[in-house]
């Protein structure tokens, strides 16, 4: 395992990296988003009167002038219509218009004398109140010979288990608001914009602008995070970038955080019942899951939460449904393992409540249940190492010294408890294509559309193609995120490294071609005509061998490059999935009822790993999401109003450091040689996936207290 | 933020002499700033009073003594302050963050305002912000709001944590205002005892406190105490740091052979004003256990929908700084 510092580490420390909003053309006018204040209606009237006279306003854009954008062609994970089209108030932190001045200051200011008359209707906003009559009819059973139902197979199990786990909305808050930069240059227009993937974006102005995709340049080498909320484009995008055409110079829009708390998007709530049947020896005989999800009435996203439940453990008869409640909330979107995360929780804590019923150690359960194949589908899993991660996971976290009674151990005025759960989380590999161009000054510029959020990608792309064409890592160039470059993966599904890995190599094998070809066929090589190989990034024919950069320099020509495409994933009789295991140590103050978080261990089975170092950091990240989701996260939507009672980051808690322990991460590294000859499955979701879950047990172990409503805050536990 | 003037006087009569009714003083600029930019506040002009000699930190035989504008970082840091009055430097510590009390100033920390989510977003009703517009926090999201003192009208916290501490030992703020105003000495100045300066919402929740418009804070005294050297700040909140209090208390005890003989007892996060629990101490000094004490810390609690756990959560603090204080009891 290669384990290499980022390669984009320097700029961003030192502020020289180009995020989005740092980029400030020539004669640049500031937007501001109006947002509504209420949550379900229609809009009467906008007095924009007063705003349009304060300093340094250029122009108001409101339902009632607005500026004009097409229906999207596609459903993503955004909103279904482009904003301000219509008087519609949808939800709570809608986009309704957008003021462009001078100064992002005078935006601002002209923005609060904007005055905005409503027809307001009560809103649909309670998860809870909306179960009874969640929608959707979408069930999977798989059941044995001779059985006729889910619940006779779980009337059949020796020991069952059955209780409703819930979820509450959750926000991504990533580092950098979401910006974006517009400028036209004739009927061609540049857009930084802070994104997962700038095709995604090319793909969405084009439908939205009706204009045909090449006449787009988008550009987002540097992302400060987007954990799915950066995926799809929103509404503040496709204003800018018809404000700037409409008023003929650059404008720049970045949200506020308040309002990056509504106009892009949250994780929705979720409510899961589930029943698990097993023998007295622990094999599972039945697992059923009713998943419902919360839905935005503003888009089609929601989770599938019971999906997990298919996919994990061996049964002989398993059931899932997917329901959902629509509200009057932000669009609901993907955020890090949508579905599988808050799947994990519920199927994860039921395990460890079986466990207990059963009287069984969690993690011999866990085993008993571990299945070569899926269990749905009955496809061999392509590489499946779940229960080295148990054995070296317990061994590492000292998992032999938990007291299987609750309650039982105390250090001072602190009741501890250890906890664990499964990690999982899907794999799978697309079409990517990628550029690699060979220098004169001896550098290898690696390119294609791809995004690097904060998780390595670029640092991924360096060392392949420095271990292709055998030059030190520093001498490769990674240039993500420019949509001029070939189509490779955007950042989602924890695929970019399985996608868009394999196309960095061919593509560097086919440069190396490129470069043979021409030092064998130019006429001034000094190999012309000599059979010649490439090794260690020189040209070599004989006992001779040129740096290839000289060789270029000496040719007087600057570079060759080759573009190359890796193809989807053609195995279609296996199964792909990663797969890990967490363990955790929880204290829980005897008189406040504080948990908190003191030990963690994770062992990960992903496949190989391109680069320890940023992979670590990635799983390091998805575990502190999960100390997130199981303790602290909870976007509290109000039942009367709409409006998310905590929508700023005072209010809203994420970790801090001091939440945090040392976090144990061990990768076993088995190359999955069916998914590629590169073997990297994906590690960007997996480390989230289970650790909710395992704090909960954790809990329990520590309190005899099973919380099945996250978050796990003191006041359910006192 | 609304465009505003700026004025940086040397003296305190210049800038007593500035203040008006649309002037606000700014020390740190920590809460104020903040409130501008999301126009909760909009003073036309700012009278920065960094410059006013308002500094140092002395004990002496009358107690402590701290200009209003030493930072809450060089405050909890001071060794005598640590020694002598360990409550106060721990809640100092516990607050913000090591940058932003390096920024704010213990004056501006008393006058600091309440977290209610509502004041904070001008787009909402807030009998606080707006008076007369409705308090949502009465029926909406209500989790961290409190529990004591609180009235139909305003159900809002005082956030600051010091101010629990410096309300537990009977501190005073010494003020300076305008020549000639009423129950102030001929030079403008006067002493309130900080259980006084603090007023609970009741049908005007807009009006905080008792300072006088154009009024200064200059200083700080905490009486002496010997006994607090013996004392803690319990902050109990959902992380670890970085966090208001869900509840908190300030607690000194007075113990001899073993057995609390007096005891100060005043907790946060749990009410409109920092506050003090006399009950709670009456029955510590009649030699009640901890518990009996500690239970009648949430008398008279008037929980919203969201923050009955209070009730019992501040019993459980005040439970953990006495068992940290004097062991189990
Ligand atoms: C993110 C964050 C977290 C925080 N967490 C905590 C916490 O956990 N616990 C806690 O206790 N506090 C916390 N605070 C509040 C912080 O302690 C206060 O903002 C700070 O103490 C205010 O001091 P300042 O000097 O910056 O005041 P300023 O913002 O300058 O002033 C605040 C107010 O006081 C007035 N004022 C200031 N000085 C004087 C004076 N001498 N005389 C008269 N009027 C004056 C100003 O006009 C203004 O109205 C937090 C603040 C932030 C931003
Ligand atoms: S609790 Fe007080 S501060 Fe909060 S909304 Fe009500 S009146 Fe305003």
């Amino acid at each position: 395992m290669r384990s290499v510092d980022r390669e984009d580490g320097p700029v961003k420390v030192t502020g020289a990296a180009t995020y989005a909003a740092d980029h400030h053309p020539d004669g640049l006018a500031y937007g501001y988003l109006l947002t509504s204040t209420v949550a379900r209606g229609t809009i009467l009237a906008m007095d924009t009167a007063q705003a349009e006279k304060a300093p340094g306003v250029i122009a108001i854009y409101t339902p009632f002038h607005p500026l004009e954008l097409r229906p999207y062609a596609k459903e993503e994970n955004g909103e279904l219509t482009p904003p301000i089209q219509n008087t519609d108030v949808r939800y709570y932190g809608q986009a309704i218009g957008l003021v462009v001045a001078e100064t992002f200051e005078q935006a601002r200011d002209a923005a609060a004398l904007v005055s905005t008359r409503c027809d307001a209707e009560r809103p649909r906003a309670s998860f809870t109140d909306g179960l009874p009559s969640a929608v959707g009819t979408s069930v999977v059973d798989v059941l044995a010979d001779g059985v006729s139902s889910i619940d006779e197979a779980l009337d059949a199990g020796d020991v069952t288990v059955t209780a409703t786990y819930t979820t509450p909305a959750e926000t991504h808050v990533a580092m950098e608001p979401h910006a974006t930069v517009a400028f036209w240059t004739g009927d061609q227009v540049t857009v930084h914009t802070a994104t997962q993937g700038v095709r995604l974006v090319v793909d969405r102005l084009s439908e939205t602008l009706a204009m045909d995709p090449a006449r787009f340049r988008v550009i987002n080498p540097y992302v400060g995070g987007g954990f799915g909320n950066k995926w799809d484009m929103w509404p503040h995008t496709p204003l800018t970038v018809a404000a700037a055409r409409a008023l003929g110079r650059p404008v720049k829009t970045v949200l506020t955080r308040e309002q990056v708390f509504t106009v892009v998007g949250h994780r929705p709530l979720t409510a899961q019942t589930v029943s698990l049947s097993a023998a007295r020896d622990g094999t599972l005989v039945a697992v059923k899951n009713d998943g419902v999800s919360s839905k935005s009435a503003s888009n089609g996203f929601h989770e599938q939460p019971a999906n997990l439940s298919l996919a994990l453990y061996g049964s002989a008869n398993l059931h899932v449904s997917r329901k959902a409640v629509t509200l009057d909330v932000p669009a609901t979107t993907i955020m890090r393992a949508p579905g599988e995360s808050n799947g994990s929780f519920a199927l994860e804590s039921a395990l460890d409540e079986l466990a207990g019923e059963l009287g069984m150690d969690p993690v011999d359960l866990r085993r008993k249940n571990d299945t070569p194949v899926h269990p749905a589908t009955g496809l061999p899993w392509s590489s499946k190492h779940l229960a080295e991660c148990y054995t070296v996971g317990a061994e590492r976290f000292g998992w032999s010294r938990r007291s299987p009674r609750p309650g039982t151990v105390t250090d001072g005025d602190w009741l501890v408890g250890l906890g664990m759960a499964t990690a999982t989380y899907g794999a799978g590999r697309g079409q990517a294509s990628i550029n690699v161009r060979l220098r004169d000054d001896g550098r290898a510029v690696v390119s294609g559309t791809a995004a690097d959020l904060g998780t390595g990608q670029s640092t991924v792309f360096a060392v392949l193609a420095a271990d292709r064409l055998g030059i030190p890592v520093g001498r490769v160039v990674p240039e993500l995120g420019d949509s001029a470059t070939p189509p490779a993966a955007n950042a989602g599904g924890s695929g970019s490294t399985s996608t868009n890995g394999p196309a960095v190599q061919l593509a560097a094998d086919a440069a190396k071609e490129a470069l043979v070809k021409l030092a064998t066929e130019h006429e001034k090589s000094p190999f012309h005509g000599q059979e010649v190989t490439f090794s260690a990034g020189e040209v070599r024919s004989g006992g001779d061998g040129m740096p290839f950069g000289e060789l270029l320099t000496s040719l007087g020509v600057a570079a060759v490059e080759a573009t190359a495409t890796s193809p989807r994933n053609p195995v279609r009789d296996h199964a792909f999935r990663s797969f890990g295991a967490h363990f955790c140590e929880v204290r829980v103050n005897r008189w406040t009822g504080e948990p908190r978080v003191t030990r963690w261990s994770c062992v990960v089975d992903a496949g190989t790993i391109v680069n320890a170092t940023t992979a670590r950091s990635q799983i390091v990240g998805g575990v502190v999401m999960g100390i997130g989701q199981a303790l602290l996260e909870d976007l509290r939507i109000e039942p009367e109003t709409g409006r998310f009672g905590n929508a700023t980051m005072a209010d809203y808690l994420v970790p801090i450091n001091a939440d945090i322990p040392p976090i144990d991460v061990e990768f076993l590294n088995y190359p999955d040689t069916l998914l590629s000859d590169l073997g990297a499955r994906g590690i960007g979701e997996l480390g989230n996936v289970g650790a909710a879950a395992a704090v909960a047990n954790a809990v329990h172990n520590a309190t005899g207290k099973r919380i099945r409503d996250l978050p796990i805050t003191l006041d359910k536990l006192l | 933020m609304r465009a505003f003037d700026f004025a940086a006087p040397r003296d305190i009569a210049d800038a007593l002499g500035l203040a008006g009714d649309t002037s606000a003083y700014v020390a740190g600029g920590t809460t104020l700033v903040d409130l501008m930019k999301l126009d909760v506040l909009a003073p036309e002009q700012l009278i920065d009073i960094n410059r006013l000699p308002l500094h140092g930190i002395r004990l002496g035989p009358d107690g402590l003594r701290i200009g209003a504008l030493e930072r809450m970082e060089d405050i909890a840091r001071h060794d005598a302050v640590a020694a002598c009055y360990p409550l106060i430097s721990q809640a100092l510590l516990s607050s913000a963050s090591p940058q932003l009390r390096n920024m704010a100033s213990i004056g501006g920390n008393l006058l600091q305002r309440t977290r209610c989510g509502y004041f904070r977003d001008v787009a909402t009703p807030c009998n606080k912000r707006a008076p007369g517009s409705g308090c949502p926090a009465q029926s909406g999201d209500n989790r961290g709001h409190a529990i004591l003192g609180t009235s139909a009208s305003c159900a809002a916290t005082h956030a600051s944590d010091v101010a629990v501490a410096l309300v537990a030992l009977d501190a005073s703020v010494r003020l300076r205002g305008a020549a000639g105003n009423a129950n102030a000495r001929a030079d403008g100045e006067r002493t309130v005892p900080l259980a006084d300066f603090y007023l609970r919402p009741g049908d005007t929740p807009h009006v905080e406190n008792v300072l006088r418009p154009g009024e200064l804070i200059t200083e700080v005294i905490v009486p002496p105490l010997e006994w607090a050297r013996r004392s803690v700040y319990v902050k109990v909140r959902d992380r670890q740091s970085y966090e208001f209090a869900l509840a908190s208390a300030a607690v000194a005890v007075d113990l001899r052979g073993g057995a609390v003989h007096d005891a100060r007892v005043a907790v946060g996060g749990v009410g409109t004003v920092p506050w003090r629990l006399p009950a709670v101490e009456a029955a510590l000094r009649a030699g009640q256990s901890h518990e009996a004490a500690a239970a009648l810390a949430a008398e008279g609690a008037r929980p919203l929908a969201g923050n009955a756990f209070k009730g019992t959560l501040v019993q459980r603090v005040i439970l953990r700084a006495l068992t940290e204080l004097a062991g189990p009891r």
